[in-house]
C-alpha cells in the first residue's frame, strides 16, 4: 500500500545529475569541495564530448593512462556510447550510474567517472591506490620465534594475510561499517562452524549498533564494545601477529578486522589469554609451560613487591630475619622519608623514565633509559632519597610488567600498583590483603563477551586449564577450549593420538 | 510470595562447587580458636569430639537435603512461607534474618578483633569494619555467580595454609594424645557442642540451593566439602594437641596462630602477620554469603529489591561495630550468636525437616484418598 510513498523516499535523496557536461561539472564540484584535487579531462571527436572526471590525490595516474584513456583513444571506430566503451576498457570494476551523490560518493573513493555528453548514465572504474606501508616485522609484540609478519594498516593486505593462513572454506567475512561519518571498513572474522553463534553475534550487534562518528582504531573500537568500561583490565585482546589471530580463530574465537588499524581485536579474551604468548606455543611445551609460570610469576610480583616492601617497613619490622634487617636498616638509614613516599616517589621515577623513552625516537630512547636508570638511581641513592634495597625491588617489579606479552596488560598492572602502595603504606599486610580481596572480587564481576572473564580457573574447566594456565603436550589438547563454547569441538582423534601398547 | 525460586539459566552453577561453598563458609574465624574451646571441654581427646562434630554436622545437612528436596527448586524463605503460612512464616523467616546478619557482623567483629591483638593494637573498630563491609557489598551487588566465585578462589586459594601447619609438626610429643578415649561421655558432648561456631555456616546451603545445577547430585557434594572441612578441623585440632604442652593449649586463646609463630622462611619470620592478614580472603566468603543469604530475604519477603537489602543489613554491621568495645563484649556476642547457630543450624532445619516431610506426606496421602472417590 505505502509502495509508492516508500520508492519516492528512495529517489528524494538522489537525483540524476544533468546530461550536460558542463553542469555536470558544476554540480560535482558544488559537491565536492576540494579545489584542485577534483580533475577534469575532456576528449572530443566528431562532435561528441567525452568526460572523465577524478580525485588526482585518489588514482593510480598510471592506471589511468594506459587502462582507460589509452583504450578509448585508440579505438577509433567504436561509437561513443556507454555500452560500447564499457566493452572496451581493460578492468575489472565497472559499473554504470547516472544518480549524481552515487557518483560523487565514487569518485571521493578514487574511481574515475566517464561520462559521455547526451548518454543517459555514466561509468564509474575503479583505478583507485591506497598510500600503505610495506609488510614490516611486528614491532610492539616482538617474538624470538614464529612468523615474524605483521598487520598492516591495509585492510585487504590484512585479509589476505589471514586468508592465505586459513585456507578454511568456512572462514566467513561479514562486511560492517564504522563510524557513522568516516563509514570505514571492518570485517567480522570467524569460522563458521567452530566460533559460537552468540559471540559472533554479541560482537555483530554491538559493532553495529554503534552510533559516533569515528572510531579510531580496533583499540578504541574494543573499548567501546567492552561490557565495563570503568575498570583498568581490557576485557578484548588487540594483536598485531597474524599468527596469534589464527590460533585464535582456530580456537573458535571471533575476529574483528578494521579498516586503516594495524591491529586486530578478538574475543572472548580471558584475564589470563593475555598472558598467553605465541612463543608458549612455538617453545616445546615444557619450556613453554615454565616460560608461562614465570610470566604469571613476575605479574604477581610486579604488583605485590613493592607494597609488601612498603608495608613490611611502615608497621612489620619484625617480619624480616634479623641478618636481612641489619643490611635493610643501613641501606635506609640515610633516607629521611617514610617507606611509601620513597617508594612511590621511585616508582613514579620509572613510569617516568618508560614514558620517556617511548615517547622518545628509539635511538635517544635507549640511550637515556639505560643511563638515566644507572645513573639518576645511584645518584638517587648517594643522596640518600631512596634505600638500594628499594631500587632493586623497583628494578623487579618494573621487569616484570614488562614481560607480560599484552602492553595494555602490562600497563593495567603497573597502575595497580599504585593504590596498592597507598594501602600498604595506610594499613601495612591488612591494606595489601584489603587490596588483593578487591580484585579477586572486582576480576570475577568482569565479563568478556559475556563469557567469564577468569575462566577457565572460575568456573574451573578443567580440560581448558592446558591451553590458558598451564602448557601440556599437543596428544591432550585435543579438545578446542570450552571457554569459547565451539560448535565443533575436536581439534584432531585422540584414537589415533594413542600411544600403543609395547611390541605392537 | 512464590515458593520456588526459579532463578535464570545463566545464573546457576555446578553441583561441585557446593563443594567449595560448604568448605569456605565453614571455616571461618572460628578456627584459629577452636583447638582450645574444645580442649577446655574435651581435653586430649578434642580431635575425636572435633570429628564427631563434623559427623553429627553431616547427618543435619543430610536432613536439610532431604527437606530441601521436597521442593523443586525453594529456598528457606519460601519453605517457611509454604509449610507456615504468610505471617507466621515471614516472622520466622525474619527471624532467621536477624540470625544471619548477626552472624555477618560477628565475624567481621571477630576478625578485626584478631587483627587488633596481633597486628595493630590502635587500629580503630569501625575502619577496618567500614572497609570489609563495603567490600561484601561490593562483591553482593554481582549476584550469587560472583560470591560462589569468591568462595572457590578462596578455598583453592588458602589451601596451602594447610600445608604451613606440617612445619609445627616437627616440635610435636605424640604422647601428648594419649590416652585416647578417656573422656567421659559428658566432657565429650560439651566438647562436640563447642565446635558449634567454627564449623557454623553450612546452613547456607538452605539459601543457595535453588541455585544448584544439578540439583540430584548435591547431597553428594555436599557432603564432600563438609568431609574435607572436617578432616581439616580435625588436624589442625590434633596438631595443636600435640604441639602445646598440656597446660598451655588452654592458655592460648587462639592456638593456629601461636603455632604458625614458628614458621621461619630464610627471609620471612613470625609467618603469623602474614596468616592473620591473609584469613582476611578466608573470611571473605562468609561475610559475602552471610550478607547475600540475608539481603536475599528483603527481595524474597518483603518484595523490596535486594540493593536496598544489602545496604540496609551493612549498615545495621557497620553500627554494631561501635558498640563492641571489649573482650568481655566481643566475648559475650560470640557466645550468643554461637548458641543461636547451634538452635538455628542444627535443631532447626532437623524439626523443619520433619515437618516439611510430614505436610508432603499428608498432603501425598490427602490426594491418594481423593484419587479413588
Amino acid at each position: 500500500m505505502f509502495k509508492w510513498l516508500a520508492g519516492k523516499k528512495s529517489t528524494e535523496g538522489s537525483k540524476p545529475h544533468s546530461l550536460m557536461i558542463d553542469e555536470l561539472k558544476e554540480q560535482i564540484k558544488s559537491q565536492l569541495n576540494v579545489g584542485e584535487d577534483l580533475t577534469f579531462r575532456t576528449l572530443k571527436r566528431d562532435g561528441d564530448k567525452l568526460v572523465f572526471s577524478y580525485m588526482s590525490s585518489l588514482i593510480d595516474t598510471t592506471a589511468l593512462d594506459e587502462f582507460i584513456i589509452t583504450p578509448i583513444q585508440e579505438n577509433t571506430h567504436t561509437k561513443w556510447t556507454c555500452e560500447a566503451i564499457a566493452q572496451i576498457l581493460p578492468i575489472a570494476n565497472l559499473s554504470a550510474q547516472n544518480q549524481l551523490d552515487k557518483v560523487v560518493e565514487g569518485i571521493n573513493v578514487g574511481k574515475v567517472y566517464i561520462y559521455i555528453e547526451g548518454q543517459p548514465y555514466g561509468i564509474l572504474g575503479d583505478v583507485s591506490k591506497t598510500v600503505e606501508r610495506g609488510v614490516e616485522k611486528a614491532e610492539t609484540e616482538s617474538l624470538v620465534y614464529g612468523p615474524k609478519i605483521a598487520f598492516t594498516e591495509s585492510l585487504i593486505g590484512n585479509m589476505n594475510i589471514l586468508r592465505h593462513n586459513i585456507k578454511d572454506i568456512n572462514l566467513c567475512m561479514e562486511d560492517l561499517t564504522v563510524g557513522t561519518r568516516t563509514k570505514t571498513k571492518a570485517k567480522l572474522v570467524y569460522i563458521k562452524d567452530i566460533a559460537d553463534e552468540e559471540n559472533v553475534n554479541v560482537f555483530r550487534e554491538k559493532i553495529s549498533q554503534l552510533e559516533i562518528d569515528y572510531v579510531a582504531g580496533t583499540t578504541v573500537l574494543g573499548q567501546l564494545i567492552e561490557n565495563n568500561s570503568w575498570t583498568v583490565f581490557p576485557q578484548l585482546v588487540t594483536t598485531e601477529l597474524p599468527d596469534r589471530v589464527t590460533i585464535a580463530l582456530m580456537h573458535g574465537k571471533v575476529v574483528v578486522l578494521m579498516d586503516r588499524s594495524p591491529d586486530v581485536l578478538y574475543g572472548p579474551s580471558p584475564f589470563f589469554s593475555f598472558f598467553e604468548s605465541t612463543e608458549d606455543v612455538y617453545m616445546r611445551w615444557n619450556m613453554g609451560l615454565a616460560l608461562r609460570f614465570l610470566r604469571l610469576l613476575a605479574a604477581f610480583l610486579s604488583v605485590l613487591l613493592t607494597p609488601a616492601y612498603v608495608a613490611v617497613l611502615t608497621f612489620h619490622y619484625e617480619v624480616i630475619p634479623s641478618p636481612l634487617l641489619v643490611s635493610l636498616g643501613q641501606s635506609r638509614a640515610n633516607v629521611p622519608f617514610p617507606p611509601m613516599f620513597e617508594a612511590l616517589l621511585l616508582e613514579f621515577f620509572i613510569e617516568l623514565l618508560r614514558e620517556a623513552g617511548a615517547r622518545l625516537p628509539t635511538k635517544v630512547g635507549q640511550t637515556m633509559g639505560i643511563v638515566g636508570g644507572i645513573v639518576i638511581g645511584q645518584a638517587a641513592v648517594n643522596a640518600g632519597f631512596t634505600s638500594n634495597i628499594l631500587i632493586i625491588i623497583i628494578a623487579l617489579s618494573a621487569l616484570g610488567s614488562f614481560t607480560t606479552p599484552s602492553y595494555i596488560m602490562g600497563t593495567a598492572i603497573r597502575m595497580i600498583r599504585f593504590p596498592i602502595i597507598l594501602l600498604a603504606g595506610f594499613w601495612g599486610g591488612i591494606g595489601i590483603m584489603i587490596a588483593f580481596c578487591f580484585f579477586i572480587i572486582h576480576l570475577l564481576k568482569l565479563d568478556t563477551l559475556g563469557g567469564s572473564y577468569l575462566s577457565p580457573v572460575y568456573p574451573l574447566r578443567w580440560k581448558d586449564l592446558g591451553y590458558s594456565f598451564f602448557r601440556v603436550p599437543t596428544q591432550y589438547l585435543s579438545k578446542r577450549p570450552l571457554t569459547n563454547h565451539p560448535i565443533d569441538a575436536q581439534r584432531f582423534s585422540v584414537q589415533k593420538a594413542k600411544k600403543k601398547d609395547v611390541d605392537e | 510470595m512464590k515458593v520456588d525460586l526459579h532463578p535464570k539459566e545463566s545464573l546457576l552453577f555446578n553441583a561441585f562447587l557446593l563443594v567449595f561453598i560448604i568448605h569456605s563458609v565453614q571455616v571461618g574465624v572460628g578456627i584459629i580458636g577452636l583447638p582450645r574451646i574444645v580442649f577446655l571441654n574435651a581435653k586430649h581427646d578434642a580431635w575425636i569430639a572435633v570429628f564427631l562434630a563434623g559427623v553429627f554436622t553431616a547427618v543435619i545437612l543430610w536432613f536439610m537435603i532431604m527437606m530441601l528436596k521436597q521442593y523443586d527448586s525453594a529456598d528457606l524463605y519460601g519453605i517457611h512461607a509454604d509449610v507456615f503460612g504468610k505471617w507466621l512464616g515471614n516472622f520466622l523467616s525474619f527471624v532467621y534474618m536477624l540470625y544471619l546478619t548477626a552472624c555477618f557482623s560477628v565475624i567481621i567483629l571477630n576478625y578485626i578483633e584478631i587483627v587488633q591483638v596481633w597486628i595493630f593494637p590502635n587500629l580503630p573498630t569501625w575502619q577496618l569494619a567500614l572497609v570489609l563491609i563495603l567490600l561484601a557489598v561490593y562483591a553482593v551487588h554481582g549476584g550469587i555467580r560472583v560470591i560462589v566465585g569468591v568462595s572457590f578462589l578462596s578455598a583453592t586459594g588458602t589451601l596451602w595454609l594447610l600445608l604451613v601447619l606440617c612445619i609445627p609438626l616437627r616440635y610435636t610429643d605424640i604422647t601428648h594424645m594419649f590416652p585416647i578415649m578417656n573422656v567421659d561421655i559428658k566432657h565429650m558432648i560439651k566438647g562436640i557442642k563447642s565446635v558449634t561456631l567454627s564449623i557454623l555456616g553450612f546452613e547456607l546451603l538452605m539459601f543457595v540451593y535453588p541455585f544448584v545445577k544439578e540439583k540430584r547430585r548435591a547431597l553428594f557434594y555436599v557432603q564432600l566439602g563438609n568431609l574435607f572441612t572436617t578432616l581439616a578441623f580435625t588436624l589442625i585440632t590434633l596438631i595443636s594437641i600435640v604441639f602445646f604442652a598440656e597446660d598451655t593449649l588452654s592458655k592460648v586463646i587462639w592456638p593456629v596462630i601461636s603455632m604458625l609463630k614458628i614458621v621461619r622462611l630464610p627471609n620471612l619470620e613470625r609467618f603469623e602477620f602474614l596468616a592473620v592478614s591473609f584469613w582476611m580472603l578466608v573470611i571473605l566468603p562468609n561475610i559475602c554469603l552471610y550478607l547475600w543469604a540475608a539481603s536475599k530475604g528483603f527481595s524474597r519477603i518483603i518484595k523490596r529489591t535486594q540493593k536496598m537489602g544489602i545496604w540496609i543489613i551493612a549498615m545495621i554491621a557497620f553500627g554494631a561495630s561501635f558498640f563492641i568495645k571489649a573482650r568481655y563484649q566481643m566475648n559475650f556476642f560470640t557466645d550468643m550468636i554461637s548458641k543461636a547457630g547451634f538452635y538455628a543450624a542444627y535443631c532447626y532445619p532437623v524439626i523443619l525437616s520433619i515437618i516439611v516431610y510430614l505436610k508432603k506426606w499428608l498432603s501425598r496421602r490427602k490426594q491418594s484418598h481423593a484419587e479413588p472417590s
